[in-house]
């Protein structure tokens, strides 16, 4: 890579790394000081929940979409729910998740 | 007292490390593929991994290595990179409330990609105070790694190891939708929250399939804001 080339990227890391850092350190501030805020702002409460919402979304599409591996994602979305509704936790139903998935391409694939 | 008095930070690091596990499902095919296509536009390895160390923001990083490779302007290419990176402004005050304060986030919170934001906003309001810094560290580093050593194996043998192995870059990225599936899935005990949850998941999933999904992540859960007000002044309006 050229000179001009590293330099992009480093102006690329450092710009993303300030948006990630600095709101964080800007919130934390002013978190009980006593001229900012005692609570987090109600609308940040709720878009949080809402990214994961968003980023589920977007990370269900297949990675090579096709009518197969959209079956494969329901069903295998369909077990990790069920196991989840049975253990309330999160390794278990991801690992049953991705084996039904895994499962259905496969039998698909033979 | 005595949470401090069992509280081990090696313990909870380890704790935050087991519990990102589920992520590299997502992370490892992914950085695989961004090694590949990195190797394949002309990056050395070393180049690769250096991008994904310093970036380390997947959607951008194949952004701005398909258009250098395109022969875009740099000035265009870091405009371009930076634009896609601007959601991860809502992280961090989301998680502000949750963490401690500590000299160190300046260089720890480089590792706030999407996947480690929605698995700290689930886990850290479940863990003790004293516990959170160590399980982000360990949650966030062990992330990283991956996500750089799946850079350089895909750079130096990812054309081999996707033809070895072609259903498994399909099957193990499921890891994530599950994973995103079971900390949303308790907000469903709400209608409210439900519907709000499913705009916004429907949203991001139609927006990613017309192409949109680096614009995905912010419009969707801005849809499902709305929806969230509207619902509630709906309500108010009815119990009038």
């Amino acid at each position: 890579m050229s000179t001009a080339l590293w330099f992009a990227v480093v102006i690329c890391a450092l710009g993303t790394l300030l948006m990630r850092v600095v709101p964080f350190l800007w919130m934390q501030r002013r978190l009980n000081s006593e001229t900012g805020i005692n609570n987090m702002p109600q609308w940040l409460g709720i878009l949080g929940p809402l990214m994961i919402a968003a980023v589920l979304g977007v990370s269900i599409v297949p990675v090579n979409p096709s009518a197969i591996s959209w079956v494969a994602t329901a069903i295998g979305l369909s077990a990790t729910l069920l196991v989840w509704w049975r253990l309330r936790s999160l390794g278990w139903p991801v690992a049953a998740g991705v084996a039904v998935f895994g499962l259905v391409e496969l039998g698909a694939a033979l | 007292m005595s949470q401090l008095a069992s509280h081990s930070p090696g313990r909870s690091a380890l704790q935050g490390v087991r519990e990102a596990i589920p992520l590299l499902g997502g992370y490892i095919p992914v950085a695989l593929s961004f090694g590949l296509v990195a190797s394949q536009a002309g990056f050395s390895t070393l180049e690769a991994a250096a991008i994904s160390t310093l970036i380390y923001a997947g959607a951008s990083q194949f952004l701005f290595v398909g258009m250098i490779a395109t022969g875009a302007p740099l000035w265009l290419v870091v405009a371009m990179t930076l634009l896609i990176n601007v959601r991860h402004v809502v992280y961090g005050p989301n998680l502000a409330g949750l963490l401690p304060r500590s000299r160190h986030w300046p260089w720890l919170m480089h590792g706030l990609t999407d996947q480690v934001f929605a698995l700290a906003l689930t886990r850290l309001p479940q863990l003790p105070d004293v516990k959170r810094f160590s399980w982000f560290v360990g949650a966030s580093l062990l992330a990283w790694g991956a996500w750089i050593v799946g850079t350089a194996v895909g750079a130096t043998a990812g054309e081999a190891f996707t033809a070895r192995w072609p259903l498994l870059g399909e099957i193990m990225p499921f890891a994530l939708p599950a994973l995103f599936l079971t900390m949303v899935a308790p907000r469903f005990t709400d209608k409210r929250w439900a519907a709000a949850m499913s705009l916004t998941i429907v949203a991001a999933l139609g927006l990613t399939l017309v192409g949109g999904s680096n614009v995905a992540i912010p419009l969707a859960a801005a849809c499902g804001a709305l929806c969230f007000y509207t619902v509630k002044f709906q309500n108010k309006r009815r119990a009038l």
